[in-house]
């Protein structure tokens, strides 16, 4: 059965942007994440799925950046994750 | 998922530092795996080799390229979020630009961003709902063409654009001529060209003819990239465009929205694309007003 005209994009999360020093990565997953969530009207708890862009090897003074973990800091428990690999 | 039924609201997300952090250098150093020993690194070596192939091929280069530069760099001049919002380019400027990676200008490469952007995705029904008008996705596609550019046997085209926005197109129904602007993934300028040249705006060569006298640029028929793009907004591959996309489509986007504001024509559908590797994979997405 076609997807067309099924789905939609119901909000946008946006973040400082550029060159904005002293970041985790996991750090604009959050607040971009946080914006999104908010710019739909919706509450975390609604949240059920995610997905993670790719998975990007960390930085030298950072953690290994994975989807559990922004679910995780944001407090959320979606029935599906994932995240591009590489 | 959502049609599958196991979930109702989808939260996708990129995040990362790379400008500020080693963690993107990290990635591409070892982009081309083996092939480094040869000075072939980083993502520009492949695109610049496709790039070449193309020239070769068929009517490209620094003189399509530029419209392309400078096209995104003034839509870029409308929009405060973007990294390059202050800074004009000419094509003056563009050809003054240094080589990175021959025939590419530093003017032809995306940027490097510090943060982030998310977009939540839910069925029409339950978007009518909320907040904002939703951006409804009409149709989608995604065509692999390659392993890797290195044995790719069509350095120069059809990327994965063709068929990818074929599916696209089929499934909402469509042809390109109801498009009313695109934004798309632009890791290069030649990116861009060759990708609409794969979707079927242009014919092979032609992508000069078709770009000049401000196509994509404010006023233009095509507008193209319309927050900066990844050459002059931020790079977060294809949130950049999609993002993008929803916000004009919401009628969100200030001094840069697509309309009267910026003597264009009010989009109802919107094309737009993120690909990978070198024109390794590629996916399409047409998008319209709710």
């Amino acid at each position: 059965m076609s997807l067309k005209d099924k789905y939609a994009i119901a909000g946008i999360g946006y973040t400082d942007q550029g060159k904005v020093p002293d970041r985790t990565a996991l750090s604009f997953h959050l607040e971009a994440c946080a914006n999104a969530i908010e710019d739909a009207g919706l509450e975390k708890e609604d949240i059920d799925g995610l997905i993670c862009y790719r998975h990007f090897p960390a930085a030298s003074n950072e953690n290994d950046l994975t989807s559990y973990e922004v679910a995780q800091y944001l407090g959320l428990t979606p029935s599906y994750l994932s995240q591009d690999a590489n | 998922m959502l049609d599958a039924g196991l979930c109702n609201y989808v939260v996708i997300s990129y995040g990362h530092n790379a400008f500020s952090s080693d963690s993107m250098m990290k990635m591409l150093m070892d982009f081309g795996g083996d092939d480094g020993v040869f000075g072939q690194f980083g993502a520009a070596s492949g695109y610049a080799m496709a790039a070449r192939r193309a020239m070769h091929t068929f009517h490209t280069g620094p003189e399509t390229w530029k419209h392309i530069a400078v096209g995104e760099r003034k839509w870029a001049n409308l929009n405060p979020r973007a990294m390059m919002y202050k800074r004009k380019m000419t094509f003056e400027d563009y050809y003054n630009s240094r080589p990175l990676v021959e025939p590419f200008r530093l003017y032809d490469n995306c940027l490097m961003t510090d943060g982030g952007r998310a977009i939540v995705i839910t069925t029409e029904e339950r978007a009518r709902d909320l907040k904002h008008r939703p951006a409804v996705i009409m149709g989608m596609g995604q065509h692999n063409t390659a392993t890797a550019v290195n044995y790719s046997t069509h350095l120069a085209g059809p990327t994965g654009a063709k068929k990818s926005g074929e599916m696209a197109l089929s499934m909402a129904e469509i042809t390109l001529d109801d498009i009313d602007a695109c934004e798309i993934y632009d890791c290069f300028t030649y990116t861009v060209e060759i990708n609409l040249q794969s979707y079927g705006f242009f014919g092979p060569g032609e992508g000069e003819d078709w770009l000049k006298g401000g196509t994509i640029e404010p006023g233009g028929r095509m507008p193209l990239n319309t927050s900066g793009g990844q050459l002059s907004e931020a790079y977060f591959m294809g949130l950049t465009s999609l993002s993008e996309a929803a916000m004009q489509l919401m009628g969100r986007c200030g001094d840069r929205q697509l309309g009267p504001e910026t003597n264009t024509k009010a989009p109802e559908i919107i094309l737009c694309s993120d690909s990978g590797g070198v024109s390794r994979c590629h996916s399409s997405f047409i998008l319209r007003r709710g």
